[in-house]
Order: structure tokens, then sequence, then C-alpha cells
């Protein structure tokens, strides 16, 4: 089972940039992408077949006929993806919508753009860190990607180590 | 109208009080008092003497009610004759004026038919004053033959001047004559706050009253202050509240309170005659200020009514005051987003050209490695890789996957533009080179997005720059076909695989901001072409269709063949920052149909937007006039 990332984002150029800020996480978790929401149901769909878990979701506040926001509070809904992390990326969230997003999408993180490739990358490890604390997935295999120090508590309090 | 006995002796009474002019009927109740008036038409009915006692449980009102409903009846005076100490039954009557005396029943002799025969006379010399027997008991100037017998009355029915003249003459008869004083107009009869202990007989002129108030001396009365002055401060031995001066030349006798005094002490007739004068003068006194009061009453609606419309007027002016400064901001802003794109005009354009050098660059640095060819090959092929859709490029990473059996190098490679698999196992097995074609292609992705990123910036700024564009006047004769062309070949470079389709009517030449407009063009026609979307074969159309639906309005539609708007965000298209594209949004802000709209409203037009997959198109109304003249476009 490998966690998965899901980036929804319409406008390639800021897809590509958060994959390669997102790189060194690419080699153990699975990073996919979808430029609309309909593409991201079917990559949450073909995660689930595959016996993989959706960890983390960055969406675009901003998208084709959609906000992001709602399409976080639909993922809130559906009990293959309400446990995953919801960071909302945007330029221009007023504040009815972020208030929208913390109450009804359960929001994580919110991420400003432009954003610096290392905090988003503590984040993001932060935020996989959680994913793995409160969903109970046994941190060893995804270590790499994980806040070490926590991971570790956590299989030591479990005693396997 | 009574009963048995009463009834007698009530008739025999009348009978002699008015037996000259007119014929008593005795009756017992309404009902046979309406039978008679109904039995004889022609019959004058000036009085109705109606007994009410304790016996009688019907109320009055209820009775003069039922009188009421004969004509004859209803015009007759209304006496009643009761043995009852307390009414509550005639409320109704008193208020319509139906009742004309109360009599007491048992009364005193003769009263009734001196009662009776007054109120037929006057009912006469008021209703038929050509009826003979009128004549007779009326004199000529139309006042009753028979006097008040009170002298109070009697004076009261004279007229001020006349009353006057007798006091005086009441007067000299006890103090001999009395000089005449002549004083021309101006002179001050009484002075306001000074104690009063005269009174002026005024016999000719006239004279005013004024009051000394905070805000100038107050004319109060003219002319009504009877004949005889000061005599309400005697009264009331006080100081005088007015001062009364002389407005002609008046002719007065000046009689002091000891003369006064005097002459009603040997003469007790001149008490009424002082009444009246005092009851006259009084009466007119009060007329005035009652009028004053309703005068007062007028005025203060007229103010109430002006403060309201001044209130009304300060409401708009701070409204105006109000819409005033929002222009100023909004001026301000416009200002700032001008100079925002100009600031960035250069560093946009150094990001443009400098993107362009990175790439010549690194093909001249590449030339001199020994993998240059794959390396310029791979950093090519990137730079100008096509869009495609997250979903095919999932299905060819999956496709590459399948044939590496590596899901982390599959990723790698696929990342760095490498697709086939047979060229992807030789790079695989060949790390330097891999690393190689990692960075080339990373490179080469990286110039491909800041050109991208770039040349949107570009059309940022320009759209920012009309956005803000400082609007002057509107400007008159302007022929909409020439600004549509214009339009079209400036975005010439976007419509390239499109057919463009001119279906022009007449139209007149129109007054508008043809800069604006041509915002407006440019927004709709980018909205046509994006919604016709990349489709290789082409037969992307837009038609553009004019003509003049009346004499005042030009119409302009924007038609497109493309994919068609969502009914469910259709209603949605107008507000700002919503879009439906994919991708870049290509032009504006996002805000491209809210600015048309925007556009269109400060042009006094109407906008509408109709969708079907195939069919979509864009209708703008614009009146020939032009721009509302006190409303320029607000930025």
């Amino acid at each position: 089972m490998k966690l998965a990332l899901l980036i929804l984002e319409d406008e390639r150029p800021v897809r590509e940039a958060l994959r390669r800020d997102l790189a060194l996480f690419a080699r153990h978790v699975r990073i996919e992408e979808a430029e609309d929401v309909p593409t991201a149901l079917e990559v949450i769909d073909e995660i689930d077949a595959a016996g993989d878990r959706l960890a983390l979701v960055m969406a675009d506040h901003r998208l084709p006929g959609i906000s992001g926001v709602d399409f976080l509070i639909g993922l809130a809904a559906d009990d293959r993806t309400a446990a995953a992390r919801k960071v909302l990326v945007t330029g221009q969230a007023d504040q009815d919508d972020t208030i929208r997003a913390i109450n009804e999408a359960g929001l994580d993180r919110y991420v400003a753009k432009p954003w610096q490739a290392d905090a988003l990358c503590d984040m993001i490890r932060d935020q996989l860190t959680e994913f793995v604390v409160a969903a109970g997935v046994d941190p060893l295999p995804h270590l790499a990607v994980l806040d070490a120090e926590r991971a570790l508590a956590i299989v030591r309090e479990r005693g396997d180590l | 109208m009574a009963p048995e006995p009463l009834a007698g002796s009530v008739e025999e009474e009348v009978a002699r009080g008015v037996a000259d002019i007119a014929e008593v009927a005795r009756i017992a109740d309404v009902v046979e008092a309406c039978a008679l008036v109904a039995a004889h038409p022609e019959r004058v009915v000036p009085l109705v003497l109606m007994a009410a006692s304790t016996a009688q449980p019907e109320s009055v009102d209820t009775r003069i009610a039922t009188l009421d409903e004969q004509a004859v009846l209803r015009r007759a005076s209304v006496l009643l004759l009761t043995d009852r100490v307390l009414h509550d039954d005639l409320s109704l009557s008193v208020d319509r004026d139906r009742l004309h005396a109360v009599m007491t029943c048992p009364w005193s002799p003769g009263i009734l038919a001196w009662h009776a025969r007054a109120q037929t006379v006057r009912w006469l010399s008021t209703h038929r004053p050509t009826d003979p027997r009128t004549r007779a008991l009326v004199a000529v100037d139309g006042r009753p033959v028979a006097q008040p017998e009170s002298d109070l009355l009697r004076l009261l029915e004279l007229d001020t001047h006349e009353v006057a003249t007798q006091l005086l003459a009441g007067v000299e008869r006890v103090l001999g004559p009395r000089p005449r004083l002549l004083l021309p107009a101006g002179t001050r009869l009484i002075h306001e706050g000074v104690d009063v202990d005269a009174v002026l007989v005024v016999l000719r002129g006239r004279v005013a009253l004024d009051h000394a108030s905070p805000t100038g001396d107050l004319r109060l009365h003219h002319d009504s202050t009877g004949s005889v002055v000061g005599l309400l401060s005697l009264a009331q031995q006080q100081r005088a509240f007015f001062t009364a001066r002389a407005t002609t030349e008046v002719e007065v006798v000046h009689l002091s309170f000891e003369q006064l005094d005097r002459a009603l002490a040997v003469d007790a007739s001149l008490g009424a005659a002082m009444a009246a004068v005092s009851i006259r003068a009084l009466a007119k006194r009060l007329r005035r200020a009652d009028q004053l009061q309703v005068e007062k009453t007028q005025l203060n609606h007229v103010l109430e009514r002006e403060r309201q419309q001044l209130s009304e007027a300060l409401h708009l002016l701070e409204q105006a005051r109000l819409d005033l400064v929002e222009q100023a901001r909004y001026a301000t802003l416009g200002e700032m987003a001008t100079g925002i794109a100009h600031e960035l005009n250069n560093p946009v354009a150094a990001m443009l050209r400098a993107t362009t050098y990175v790439g010549e660059d690194l093909e001249r640095v590449l030339a001199s490695h020994p993998q240059g060819r794959l390396a310029s090959e791979i950093f090519a092929a990137e730079r100008d890789r096509a869009p495609r859709s997250t979903r095919e490029e999932r299905a060819a990473r999956r496709h590459l996957e399948a044939a590496l059996g590596d899901i982390g190098l599959a990723q790698r490679l696929f990342d760095a533009g490498i697709e086939d698999p047979d060229r992807a196992r030789a790079l695989a097995a060949d790390p330097p080179s891999l690393d190689l074609a990692e960075a080339v292609a990373g490179i080469g992705s990286a110039v491909r997005n800041l050109e991208v990123a770039s040349r949107r910036m570009c059309e940022l700024v320009t759209s920012l720059r009309a956005y803000a564009r400082p609007k002057g006047e509107p400007v008159a004769g302007v022929d909409l076909h020439a600004g549509l062309e214009d339009t079209l070949r400036l975005v010439a470079h976007r419509l390239r695989d499109v057919e463009i389709e001119r279906r022009y009517g007449d139209l007149p030449p129109i007054r508008c901001h043809p800069g604006e407009l041509e915002q407006l063009w440019t927004n709709l026609l980018a909205n046509a072409r994006d919604a016709l979307g990349d489709g290789p074969d082409g037969g992307g159309r837009i038609a553009l269709i004019t003509d003049a639906p009346d004499a005042r309005h030009v119409r302009v539609q924007i038609r497109d063949n493309g994919r068609g708007i969502d009914p469910q965000v259709l209603p949605r298209v107008f507000e700002p920052r919503f879009t439906t594209k994919q991708g870049a949004v290509r032009y504006g802000l996002g805000l491209g149909l809210a600015i048309a709209r925007r556009i269109v409203d400060a042009h006094g037009g109407t906008i509408e937007l109709s969708s079907r997959p195939g069919c979509t198109r864009v209708t703008i109304t614009l009146p020939v006039a032009g721009p509302p003249d006190d409303e320029d476009i607000e930025t």
C-alpha cells in the first residue's frame, strides 16, 4: 500500500512546478495530478482500486466552474477520502471562502501562491505524518516522507521496536 | 307630541303663543307625526315640541332619528319638554345640531308659549324669509321685530360702533359732554408695560395693537381693538400687554377709571353697554387669536414640509458626496493600476526575452557536450511539448510503468519526456545519460513555463492598462464596423484557425467610448475563441452579425459553434472571477464577462447570453445616442 498525494490544478505550469517541488516525495509517495474535478474523481477511483490510500489533496482554489473549496467539501463527505488531509492552494481566496473551507471542508492547510518550496515540503511532510497518525496507518514503510521523530514515537508506543 | 293628558295642556299653551302664525297639531308619538306629514305633504312644520318623561322608554335620539326620515320634519326645530333630571339619550341629536331647546316640565305659566313663538319666528325668518307671515314678524333688515328683552343681548345685536356711541351717550348723560380728542396717526394711546387707568372711546379712525418681542415688534391685531381701547387691561387692573397705536388720525374720548366708575354707579344700565363693548372686543380679539393659531399651524405645516425637503436635499448631497469619494477612490485605483501596468512592462519584457536567451544559450552550451545531440533533442522536445490532459499523461505514464515494471524509474523517465519503452530502457541502463536527460528536460519545461507565464503577464498588463485607462468624453460619430475590424486585426494571431463570418447590416454612427468597446469586442472574441477549444480539425466558426433593431439602437451578435456553456453555470458567468475555462485564462483578469457587462451598462446598453452546445450567442444592444451624459464609465 502506498500513500497517494493528489494535485488538483488546472494550469499546467503550476502543476509542473508543484510536482517538481515535491520531487523528493515522489519515490515513496504516489503523486497524481488532475486538471479538473472529473479527472480528480477518476484518480481517486484508481487509487482506491489499486489498494492505495489517498493521504493528501492539494486543490487549487479556482477551478473551471467550481471552487476548490466545493471540491474539498465533497471529499469530506466521501468515506474513501474523508480522512485525507486537505490543502487549499490559492492566489485569491476571500474571507468567506476561507471560513467555509475551514468549517465545512475540514481544511487542514492553506497555501498562498507563490509558495516557498522548502516550506511547502515541510508542510506536506507534516500533513502526511498527521494522516498516518490519524488514520492509524503503519508508519514504517513511509518513514522517508514522514516526520521521523513523531512517526517513530508511534512505532515505539506500539512496541514494535 | 306628547301622551295625554300632558298633550292637552301643552297644546293649549303653545296655541296661545303661536295662534296668529301657526296651527298646533296634537299627536301621541313619532309614528303618528310621520303619518300626519305624509298625509299632508303641503304642510310646513317649523317646530316639533317633543315631550320626554321617565315613563317613555324610547330614547330621544331614536325618536328624532325617526322624525328625520321625513324631509318636512327634518327641517323643523325640535323643542324637548322633559320631566327628567338627567338625559343620556340625546348625544347624537346634539352632535347633529337637531336639538334647539330643552325645557323642564312642569313649566312656569307662559314660558312655553313664549318659547314656542320665539322658535317659530326664528325658524320662519331663516327658512321662509319671503313668507307673508315672516314679513309681519321680521324687520326689513332681517332683524326680528321682537327685540330681546335683556339689555345685554339687545346691545350685542348692535354693531360695535353703535354700542360705543350708546355707552358714550350714557356716560355723557352722567358726566356732561366730554371733549373729543383729535390725535394724529402714530400716536400711542396705551403703552405696553404701563399701568392702565383710563379707557379711550374711539369714535373715528383705526388703531393697531403691537407687542414687543425678542424678534422685534409684532403687530398682533389691527383694527380689532373694539371701539373702547384699554378696557381689557383695565378689567384685569394690570399693565398693558400691548401698545395701542393710532394708524390713522383718530377721534377719541378719554375716560379715566374714576369717571367711568362714577358713570356706572349713577346709571346702572351703562353696565350692560360696558359688558357688550367688552364682549364684542373680546370676541373680536379671540377670533383674531384663533385665526393666528390657525395661521401658525399652517405655517408649521409649511415649515415642516420645507424641513423635510431640506432633509431630503441634505441626504442627496451626502449621497453625492459619497459617490464623489467613491469615484475619487476608483480614479486613484485606476491610476495605480495604470502605474503598476507600466512598471510591470519592463520586467515582463525582460523576462520574456530572457526566456528566449536561456533557450538559445543552452543550445550553444549543449553543442559542445559529448551527449549534446541527445540533450538538445530532449530539451527541445520538452520546451515545445504540446499540452495534454492529465488523463492522457496518466495513461502514457501507466503504459511506461507497465513496460518497465519499475514505477519509480518510469516516473523519472516520463518526467524527462521519455515515453518510448525501448528508449527508456536504453537510458535506464546508462545512468549518466539519464541524469543529463532529466536535467535538460527540467530546463526545457522550466523555459516553456517561463515563456507561458511571461506571455500571460504581458496580456494581463495590456488588459490592466485597458481596464484602468482614464475615461474621456464619449466620442460621437463612431463607425462600429470599423471598431470591430480593428479588434479582429488585433486579435488575428489568436483567430488563425477560426473562420470569421461577417454579416454586417446598415448601422448609423453611434456615440460611445470607442476604446471601451474595442476591449468589449476583444473580450467577447477571446471568449468565443476559447469556447471553440483546440481541436486540430478546425471547423471553428465565429460569426459577427450587426443590425439596427430600431432607429435608436444598434445590435451586435457574436456567435460561436463551440462547446457551449453548461446551463447550470450560465447564470453565474457575469460574476467577477467566475470562469469556465481550462488552464490559462487567456485574457484579462478573469473578469472577462464582468468587464463586458460593466462596459455595456455604462453605455446604457444591454448584454444577453444564450448558449447550447454548438451555438453560443452574445447579443449586445447599444443606444445610438451613447452613454447617459451624467454617467461616465466608472472604473
